[in-house]
């Protein structure tokens, strides 16, 4: 036997078992709902658990039944059209990050998966479980607002299509109830002339929890001009991750060298809620902030300016 | 959220135990677990495997990596049941005492081992990366083992290491690296 400490450690573990505890890996979501609609508030969904674990393990909360999603394929498939992609809500980080079709299409959402933990975390954790978990600093949360994906929730009744900011609630709140499951994300494939930026600042490059996090898609005319579209959306600096409304009636119908980035990151910077936490002060967050919002607009006029010289 | 607090178990001590199948390390394995086992307890004190460290277990230390079906996990975020039919490899499936895997050897010639606490994680993030880029630069292995913390070496001697394995496995041909 080990030390002590291992053992005490090990103790631990058993009282926690103590209580009854069922698992289920249903192959089809139509048994998945069933079960989750004969168990309720009971069971705890699981995807790729990086951070429900974590959770679990720090003894937030008991589980009395998993519902383990991994053998159910449909929910791995990320399959594309004229119209949309859909990606299934177990497709994990590494899958977001090698998409040949999200690279092209959706690249900050490619860049974000891949600015996600370490290659641990990227090979379990799924984008299902990074939106349904819904902290505000979630990375695939604001590139998903910014490209207008709308999330299916299923149940054993019913079905329906939210779109993602009607989502999130609050930290760790969301519309989800207790019967529904998140089966696909689907976002429309973006207009031609569509460019996009992500920031992601934080202390370190991995394993690294967003301090502040921006995603801007923006969308062109087809004289390739005047902004056509534009969101602008923020991680880890309000309740949930949210887009800049305000934003659009600044930067929409005009060109870019009509516009004044630092007015457009002040507005940013007055928009937002920050507080003070381990990662960062509320000072520090508003004014990166804005700093970051002028990075994105000048990284985009730059990539921008490239293809008119084309 | 579907969660309780976490309350004191009462007078029910009946634990539901399931049996599950794994391949660790090219050998098949019945085992019975309770469903909230987690896969690095199954290792360590089930299968007396503990060549797999825990560090914080929060998949943050990357001292309990083992590749789970081709790809590297933390094994402290994956629920025992979820590795129900996995084929597993941890640090005791790569060569043996008298005959090392060649990583194994260029971590001792390079001595980028200190501790060695974060070591069999380490040599797995250095073994996966290999097989999937085999000459990878300097910034793709700082990032395939970025998952993986150590505190000795101050990953110089780590990174001269994957440096010298590639070499010695572009060397004796590829087929090694399987």
């Amino acid at each position: 036997m080990e030390a002590s400490f291992g053992d005490l450690k090990k103790g631990q573990k058993n009282c926690q078992r103590t209580v009854p505890c069922q698992y289920f890996a249903p192959q089809k979501i139509e048994e998945a709902l069933e079960i989750l609609s004969k168990y309720g508030k009971e069971i705890k969904i699981i995807a790729g658990g990086t951070d429900l674990l974590v959770q679990y393990y720090d003894r937030l909360y008991e589980v009395s039944a998993w519902l383990d999603l991994k053998n159910i394929e449909e929910l791995k498939e990320i399959k594309i059209d004229q119209n949309q992609i859909e990606i299934g809500a177990m497709s994990t980080h590494t899958q977001l990050e090698s998409s040949a079709d999200i690279k092209r299409y959706y690249p900050i959402l490619s860049q974000a998966a891949s600015d996600i933990g370490s290659p641990q975390i990227r090979n379990r954790g799924t984008i299902g479980g990074n939106i349904v978990n819904a902290s505000p600093a979630g990375d695939l949360l604001p590139a998903l607002i910014a490209y207008r994906a709308q999330f299916k929730l299923v149940s054993h009744k019913e079905e329906s299509i939210v779109s993602a900011e009607d989502f999130f609630l609050g930290p760790k709140k969301t519309i989800l109830k207790f019967e529904q499951l998140l089966s696909k994300i689907i976002i429309p494939i973006p207009e031609q002339n569509t460019y996009s930026s992500w920031i992601k600042i934080g202390k370190r490059k991995a394993l690294m929890v967003a301090t502040v996090s921006l995603a801007l898609v923006l969308s062109m005319a087809e004289d390739n001009k005047i902004i056509q579209e534009v969101k602008v959306c923020l991680g880890s600096v309000a309740s949930t991750p949210f887009e800049i409304m305000e934003i659009r009636e600044k930067m929409i119908g005009r060109q870019f060298k009509q516009l004044d980035f630092n007015e457009l990151g002040q507005l940013v910077e007055d928009r937002i809620s920050p507080i003070d936490d381990i990662r960062g002060t509320k000072g520090y967050r508003q004014e990166v902030t804005k700093n970051i919002m002028i990075n994105a607009l000048e990284k985009i006029q730059e990539t921008w300016g490239q293809s008119q010289n084309d | 959220m579907p969660w309780k607090r976490y309350r004191k178990p009462g007078g029910n001590h009946r634990m539901t135990k399931l049996k599950i199948e794994l391949m660790v390390n090219r050998k098949k394995r019945k085992i019975e677990i309770t469903p909230s086992t987690r896969l690095i307890d199954l290792l360590r004190d089930d299968l007396q495997l503990t060549g797999t460290k825990e560090g914080c277990g929060k998949g943050e230390c990357g001292a309990c990596t083992v590749i789970m079906n081709g790809e590297l996990v933390a094994s402290c975020l994956v629920l025992a049941p979820q590795a129900d039919g996995a084929v597993i490899t941890t640090i005791e499936g790569l060569g043996s005492s008298d005959h090392l895997d060649p990583i194994q050897e260029a971590f001792i010639e390079s001595g980028a081992v200190q501790c060695g606490f974060c070591t069999p994680g380490m040599i797995l993030a250095a073994r996966r990366l290999l097989e999937e880029n085999p000459h990878p630069d300097e910034e793709e292995i700082k990032r395939g083992i970025s998952g993986n913390l150590c505190r000795c070496t101050g990953y110089q001697k780590i990174i001269e290491a994957i440096k010298l394995s590639i070499a010695r496995l572009s060397k004796s041909d590829s087929g090694k690296a399987k």
